[in-house]
């Protein structure tokens, strides 16, 4: 296997057992503070293992990759590049699997760029299960309410209740992988270009959990603090990428997620005394997102009268007759609407993409309204709320297998 | 007959638990602290666990993340007089959190639904 893409070995690394992967984009700034914490980690916690740091970057036009060269540290580095106009997340750790293979990696863990809150032990706890015999690690940390909203209100219910596996940070950024579960990423036929893009977290921790691997969570403390986008705006890339990787894998995984009842935690590791929950104050534009899903549904009302159940339809319409100030999407309609969705994605009757686009609004407003139900209120509390949602998706789940069943499928669009 | 294990060093709660379930045609087996608690579970194969927190001489917290690290599968039910513990992320290797109270239709649910569970994927996979 070769690896594609600009590779620069400037210390001429041809082994090593564990690897840190740093996916970057246009991160020059935020990149250096990464590969520090990084290198200390792995100086640190596995002392006795060759180690590497490996920056895999996705089409910077800033100089990411110099900065990343530049910084001293005490493991050697190595720098990846996607060929030219060959963009995305989902390629770039394409490209992570391959080269870590070629090392002869065991344990290799990846942390984005823009972090500012990471720390060594971030490395240390989402590579050690790994050497104890895990094939894949998933981070837990404390998120501001705003942020991981496509997390909270979609990945983390939606795969929970499929798939019976709580891992509660899905698509989070920040994993750890064992070399046998690079090797199936690589061999797996489910490569789409979803994937390539933002839809490769989401990707890597369905296939972990369906696989013959063991999965784990690693506890990386909080706040996660990195560079956060707006949920109403650029994240509807994000979206669409993961919504549509997780309903494609609907299809071939079919047979096992529909005999998966209610769900199963998933074994914790890292956890410590006295972690820091205090968190910086809300960003989002609650406003901006409620305007978003009225006007959204209005434009998608067309398609939404052939994809939605009668009595959700008619309940979304009242929602999006409400103003800001009362307006609220509860958890158990927004459930049913996604469930519609991935039903009329399976149907194969509505081009796909124009199903994925017009779940977009009411996945704001589901936001809008948890954002206004939370207001002030404590990280427990922000978590409690979400794992209600998370209940409520598990016991709708019935009514996602009736539509499933009565859809039943043809080719896709 | 399902088996259920109450952990908790409150004598009356465990004589509650075992009143009120053994009347559903429940098991139980008592564990009044966390001494040696892997080896019973071994030997005595409970299906469920109910597990208190506060322990006189036991983190049920801490107990929750060994029994998690060697059974992963098994259902483990948090049964605290304290709900400000569902803020810790230690809860998370739990199946249920249940505030304790005299009604204990709440943790007969959770008991029956930590029951019902089924991930047959998982099964295969921890191998």
């Amino acid at each position: 296997m070769t690896c594609g893409g600009g590779e620069e070995n400037p210390e001429g690394v041809k082994q090593a057992e564990v690897v840190v992967g740093i996916p970057s984009c246009n991160e020059a700034d935020w990149i250096p503070f990464v590969t520090e914490q990084a290198a200390i980690g792995l100086a640190t916690y596995f002392p006795g293992y060759r180690s590497a740091l490996i920056n895999c970057d996705h089409g910077s036009r800033d100089h990411t990759r110099s900065a990343f060269l530049s910084v001293p540290t005490p493991v050697p580095k190595i720098s990846l590049a996607t060929p030219a106009g060959v963009t995305g997340k989902g390629n770039a750790l394409r490209s992570l699997f391959l080269k870590a293979l070629e090392l002869g990696a065991r344990a290799i863990v990846v942390v984005d760029a823009d972090l500012r809150s990471i720390t060594p032990r971030w490395i240390k706890n989402l590579g050690e299960p790994l050497l104890a015999g895990y094939g894949f690690v998933s981070p837990v940390y404390v998120r501001p309410r705003f942020d991981g909203t496509i997390t909270n209100h979609f990945a983390y219910p939606f795969l929970r209740a499929l798939y019976g596996r709580r891992i509660r940070q899905p698509n989070g950024g920040d994993f750890g992988f064992s070399a046998e579960m690079a090797r199936l990423y690589l061999e797996s036929d489910l490569w789409d270009e979803h994937v390539s893009l933002w839809g490769i977290d989401i990707w890597m921790t369905t296939l972990a959990i369906q696989s013959p691997y063991r999965v784990a969570q690693a506890f990386l403390g909080g706040p996660k603090i990195h560079r956060i986008k707006d949920p109403g705006t650029a994240f509807n890339s994000m979206f669409v990428d993961v919504l549509y990787t997780l309903f494609r894998l609907l299809e071939s995984h079919e047979e096992t997620w529909t005999q998966v009842r209610w769900s199963k935690p998933v074994p914790i590791f890292g956890l410590g005394p006295g972690e820091n929950e205090s968190l910086p104050p809300s960003q989002a534009n609650e406003e901006q997102f409620h305007q978003a899903c009225v006007e959204g549904f209005a434009r998608h009302l067309p398609l939404c009268r052939r994809v939605l159940a009668g009595e959700v339809l008619g309940q979304l319409a009242e929602v999006a007759r409400l103003s800001f100030e009362h307006f609220e999407l509860p958890p158990d309609l927004w459930a049913r609407a996604v469930y519609d969705f991935a039903a009329a994605f399976h149907a194969g009757k509505e081009p796909r993409a124009d199903l994925v686009r017009a779940l977009i609004p009411f996945y704001l407003g589901r936001a809008c309204s948890f954002l206004k139900s939370t207001r002030g209120a404590q990280p427990h509390r922000v978590e409690d709320v979400i794992e209600q949602q998370c209940l409520i998706f598990e016991e709708t789940k019935p009514y996602l297998l009736e539509r499933w069943l009565e859809t039943g499928s043809s080719s896709a669009g | 007959m399902p088996r259920i294990m109450v952990v908790d060093d409150e004598a009356s709660i465990r004589m509650l638990y075992r009143e009120e379930f053994e009347d559903d045609d429940y098991e139980v087996i008592e564990a009044e602290d966390g001494e040696r608690l892997l080896e019973r579970i071994a030997r005595e194969k409970p299906d469920v666990i109910v597990l208190d927190i506060k322990m006189a001489a036991y983190d049920g917290l801490d107990l929750l993340q060994e029994i998690r690290q060697h059974h992963h599968d098994l259902p483990i039910i948090i049964s605290s007089a304290y709900g400000a513990y569902k803020g810790d992320y230690k809860t998370l290797a739990a199946d249920y959190y249940v505030v304790k109270s005299s009604d204990l239709s709440e943790l007969k649910q959770k008991v029956k639904k930590a029951l019902e569970g089924k991930v047959p994927v998982k099964a295969k996979a921890e191998r």
